[in-house]
């Protein structure tokens, strides 16, 4: 086993995140690669724990029959098994295919034809019975692997079926006969190979299968980790960061497989989602990514708990939170670092409040803090820089390998993207304002869509974002997507986005989808976030039932309108939101009016709410 | 997963972490259970108990001989109520009949360190430390070894009275016995605290008696409580809480409820009988009307007025109970009416009596936690600043 953890002689060739780990199994083969929560305890995996169940897992992929270039297919919650069975796939020449754990049986059974897995990693009886149920149209589909086999051993009966730990005993099984067989697999892998298949989210039409290959991962690694990456010094073993967001997207696949295996940072996995806050205090990240979503419910938690604490908590924590605000100000003026009055302040704040208030969020020991893959309001990051963490926004698509722009410490500025990593080329085109970008990262192609491909890539190699953007001082700024962009009645463009989102600023609203695409004004269709209007119903003494019976009150309705009348007043006349309407229900990913990201899926939303939608524009609708 | 992990986990280094280090300054990341289950489990905590044990040690040099004095009595409390907490507050076996126990160590201990020359009582001379506490220790665990199975066939107020009886059982015995007590009104010498060669309770060249006796009993405190504190958090003190919250629940689950509650008291038994045998070494002399009905009572006041099924608790109702008649004897100074004579009334000793059934009382309504929930109540609000929950 000892010699599996030398250096292969034949690893001169190309570098990947395979053989990364390999290097770090060998240099620190008892560092920590990554803990996972088991019965309440933070189970450590060594990097030569880790590796060597790479070896094995590989070495069973072999024995499977997984040729180079095949696809696998891993359906399953953020677990270092997500990982292994990655980097195993990598280590073969194998395309990793990543499915969201939410994805119902439609989107599986599109996402596993499409890519033709022959390969399908399933984590428990949940997204086993997904495949199983699609599994007759599925006729490439020969190995269903699971993890957690609590239900399905004994149970179930296909032959095609194999658990995690019959794998790991055929992976060693073969490895002690072909020794050096995954090695010698590893050596043949070059830049231009196929790494994984990464499925948009498909806010329009059919998910498409992204094609990114090693020199395109390879790319993004050296420019978010390199000397002008994100952080400066950058990650190194000693940090830790939180995995939470689904693998199978290009950001959590970069802040935690490929960071992990280039800059050794500890990974720790959140037991699920919505544990995140305690899992947060626990770990206390010192790199902490997350999609505004987080960032928001982060600041809602805070303004929700500080309106309920008692008067003289509420007191410190008003002024604390007032002196950060001033903070704020004095940082964003001076790219997000301190000066020396700021500094004083946030010192005085740092004992009133901001140290508690830190260390309950989990922010406590960030050092670096980032948001990306969705919009984000100016006020959200101003709130963090506020208490000493300033959040670094980061631009990117799958389609780039998600390396685009970042702002770098010191140099942010709020409401921009930040400026283009050096090794990325980036114009915005004169006739649409569409940004583009050219670069080692940008990806292969869709995957069997030439034609989708050629309308991304143009004859130059540029790739077209979809994103309406303006550069300022080198720093870009999205105005929209380009898509979303409205044409009123009236000809005037208005981006959806900035409005939705100074909206949804306020922790009472969950979502906010403006309306106006060839209509006489602008409407809104709004969901209400039910933890933060139920708390504030019970206060008012409102009695109410269910979510929908909230949504129907009066007084809720005067509520929202506030916040909305409050959004208004900072538009112009053509971009205020005239009526709005409350949605009776919580947006689902199940009911296909959300996408697994979470973002809203506005064709289904127009269509489901047609009536409501036709409400706000009949006559009188107007107030 | 485990049974996955396990053959790699041979073959392959382990985490170094994985031996009980994590990283700095995440005090709510546990990768063993030892770390949630540790003593000192938290930094704070560490702190605050080194500075705790500095302080106490400096005290013989900052306070007056009779506070020390004081202190002591309330070291010595403290086993006891420790004992009391464990039977009462961790297996949920109300005892009142601790007096008994305290009783049993207090004579035993005479005994054993008596002056055998005396025709009148029983002494065996032995005036060595250690074995007279012991003697006293292990005399009383073998009584609650004897009684502890009444507690298997009563439960709740049965118990309690059952026990009660064994106070005035206790009374008639001390009172009749007069070869070991030296009978109503008399009295006898208690043991002597003689350690190499040193008899502490006299005063020697560079200490007081009452500077010794302090330091003495401070260490005795500390080697009890840290006993109790690892009995209680140990399997041992787990079933305990088990076979305290339901009894049929805790057999069910395989705990022996009939060896529980033997093992409860036992040791019990054992700290009373201690407590009991450094109790009136401090004074030098007992009387068999010490061991009543009153002396059981202010034991479940301390453990009461602490807070349930807790050692630091037990000892801060202790040091409360051993200072209560300090400050009552301030009290004539504030309210001209009470007088500071047994004779008069009303006087301090009466306000004193009432004050353990008010305080009990008092605590029981507003926070049975006692005094370790008032501590528990000030360290959530900081805890949880700068909200409220």
């Amino acid at each position: 086993m000892t010699t599996t953890l030398e250096p292969s002689t034949q690893g001169t060739g190309t570098t990947t995140v395979v053989t990364r780990v390999r290097d770090r199994a060998c240099e620190t083969p008892t560092g920590v690669a990554m803990r996972s929560k088991e019965k309440g305890l933070w189970r450590e995996t060594s990097w030569s724990q880790y590796w060597d169940d790479v070896l094995d897992v590989a070495h069973a992929y072999l024995d499977l029959g997984v040729q180079r270039g095949d696809r696998v297919a891993i359906q399953s919650e953020n677990r270092r098994e997500w990982l292994v069975a990655d980097l195993a796939a990598v280590a073969v020449g194998a395309v990793t295919v990543g499915l969201y754990p939410t994805n119902p049986p439609a989107e599986v059974v599109h996402v596993l034809r499409d890519s033709g897995a022959r390969v399908l990693v399933a984590e428990d009886q949940e997204q086993l019975d997904k495949a199983l149920e699609v599994s007759a149209e599925l006729p490439a589909l020969e190995h269903l692997l699971y993890i957690e086999p609590r239900g399905i051993r004994g149970r179930y009966t296909d032959a095609r079926l194999t658990s995690w730990a019959d794998l790991l005993d055929r992976g060693r099984a073969h490895r002690a006969a072909h020794p050096g067989a995954v090695e010698q697999a590893m050596a043949q892998t070059q830049p231009g190979d196929l790494m994984t298949l990464i499925y948009t989210s498909g806010t329009t039409g059919a998910p498409k299968g992204a094609m990114l290959t090693v020199g395109n991962v390879e790319a993004t690694i050296a420019a978010l980790t390199g000397p002008a990456g994100l952080l400066d010094p950058p990650a190194g073993p000693k940090d830790l960061s939180l995995s939470y967001l689904p693998l199978c997207h290009v950001a959590e696949r970069i802040f935690t497989t490929w960071n992990n295996a280039a800059t050794g940072i500890q990974v720790n996995f959140a037991e699920s989602i919505d544990t995140v806050p305690e899992n947060l205090r626990e770990i206390q990240p010192t790199f902490f990514f997350a999609v505004p979503r987080i960032w928001e419910k982060l600041l809602a938690t805070v303004q929700v708990k500080q309106s309920a604490a008692s008067t003289l908590k509420r007191n410190a924590g008003n002024l604390g939170l007032a002196l950060s605000a001033k903070v704020a100000t004095a940082m964003e003026a001076n790219g997000g670092k301190h000066t020396a009055g700021s500094r004083l302040l946030h010192g005085i704040a740092w004992v009133l409040v901001v140290r508690a208030l830190r260390d309950r969020l989990g922010l406590r020991r960030v050092r670096w803090a980032g948001c990306g893959a969705a919009p984000v309001s100016v006020d959200v990051l101003r709130f963090f820089m506020g208490i000493g963490v300033p959040v670094h926004e980061v631009y990117g698509m799958t389609e780039n390998t998600a390396s685009a722009t970042a702002n770098r410490p010191g140099r942010i500025r709020l409401g921009t993207v930040g400026e283009p990593h050096d090794s990325v080329e980036l114009r915005i085109d004169e006739g649409t304002g569409e940004v583009l970008t050219r670069g080692p990262a940008t990806f292969a192609g869709y995957w069997n869509r030439p034609d989708a491909t050629a309308e991304a890539i143009d004859a130059d190699g540029w790739l077209h974002t979809g994103d309406v953007g303006v550069l300022e001082d080198g720093r870009l700024r999205i105005t929209d997507r380009m898509k979303d962009i409205m044409i009123t009645a009236g000809g005037k463009n208005v981006a959806p986005s900035e409005i939705e989102n100074a909206v949804k600023v306020s922790p009472l609203i969950k979502e906010c989808v403006v309306i106006g695409d060839r209509r006489p004004y602008l409407t809104a269709l709004i969901g209400i976030e039910p933890d933060t209007v139920g708390d504030w119903a019970q206060k008012q003494r409102i009695a109410f039932t269910t979510y929908r019976d909230l949504t129907e009150r009066a007084e809720v309705k005067e509520l929202v309108q506030g916040i909305v009348d409050g959004v208004n007043a900072g538009l112009n006349p053509v971009e205020q939101i005239k009526t709005f309407r409350l949605l009776p229900k919580l947006l689902d990913h199940e009911d296909g009016e959300l996408t697994a990201t979470q973002k809203v899926r506005r064709s289904a939303l127009a269509e489901r709410y047609t009536p409501l939608v036709e409400s706000m524009y009949s006559k009188g609708a107007r107030s | 997963m485990t049974a996955v992990r396990e053959p790699s986990k041979s073959q392959t280094p382990a985490p170094a972490e994985a031996k009980g280090r994590r990283p700095l300054g995440r005090p709510m990341l546990y990768t063993q259970y030892g770390q949630d289950m540790a003593l000192l489990n938290t930094g704070a905590k560490k702190v605050a108990v080194g500075v705790l044990l500095v302080v106490a040690l400096l005290m013989p040099f900052l306070l007056e001989d009779d506070l020390l004095r004081l202190l002591a009595t309330g070291c010595v409390l403290a086993i006891g109520a420790i004992g009391l907490n464990l039977v009462t507050g961790y297996a949920g076996q109300v005892s009142l009949g601790h007096a008994f126990f305290i009783g049993i160590g207090a004579y035993t201990a005479a005994v054993v360190s008596g002056d055998p020359e005396d025709d009148r009582l029983y002494g065996l001379g032995i005036t060595f430390l250690p074995v007279w506490l012991l003697a006293g220790g292990l005399a009383a665990a073998l009584v609650g070894f004897v009684v502890a199975p009444l507690a298997s066939r009563l439960r709740g107020l049965y118990l309690a009275i059952v026990t009660l009886g064994l106070v005035f059982l206790g009374t008639h015995i001390w009172n009749e016995w007069d070869a070991v007590t030296g009978g109503v009104g008399v009295g006898r010498p208690a043991a002597d605290p003689v350690l190499f060669g040193v008899d502490l309770s006299r005063r020697t060249e560079s200490f007081s008696a009452d500077q010794q006796l302090y330091l003495l009993m401070f260490v005795l405190l500390c080697v009890f409580a840290l006993l109790g504190r690892n009995i209680a958090r140990s399997a041992m003190g787990r079933s305990f809480a088990a076979v305290r919250d339901r009894d049929i629940a805790a057999e069910v689950t395989g705990v022996d409820v009939r060896r529980v509650k033997r093992r409860a008291f036992v040791i019990s038994g054992f700290y009373a009988g201690c407590a009991g045998a450094l109790l009136f070494s401090i004074t030098g002399y007992l009387d068999p009307s010490s061991f009543g009905l009153l002396l059981s009572v202010q034991f479940v006041a301390m453990v009461l007025i602490g807070g349930v099924s807790t050692i630091s608790g037990s000892i801060m109702g202790a040091f409360f109970i051993a200072l209560l008649p300090r400050l009552t004897r301030e009290l004539p100074e504030y309210l001209p009416f009470l007088s500071s004579s047994a004779t008069q009334t009303p006087n301090v000793f009466q306000v004193e009596t009432l004050l353990y059934g008010l305080l009990i009382v008092a605590f029981l309504l507003l926070e049975p936690r006692g005094l370790f929930g008032l501590w528990i109540r000030i360290r959530n609000y900081w805890k949880a600043w700068p909200f409220s929950y």
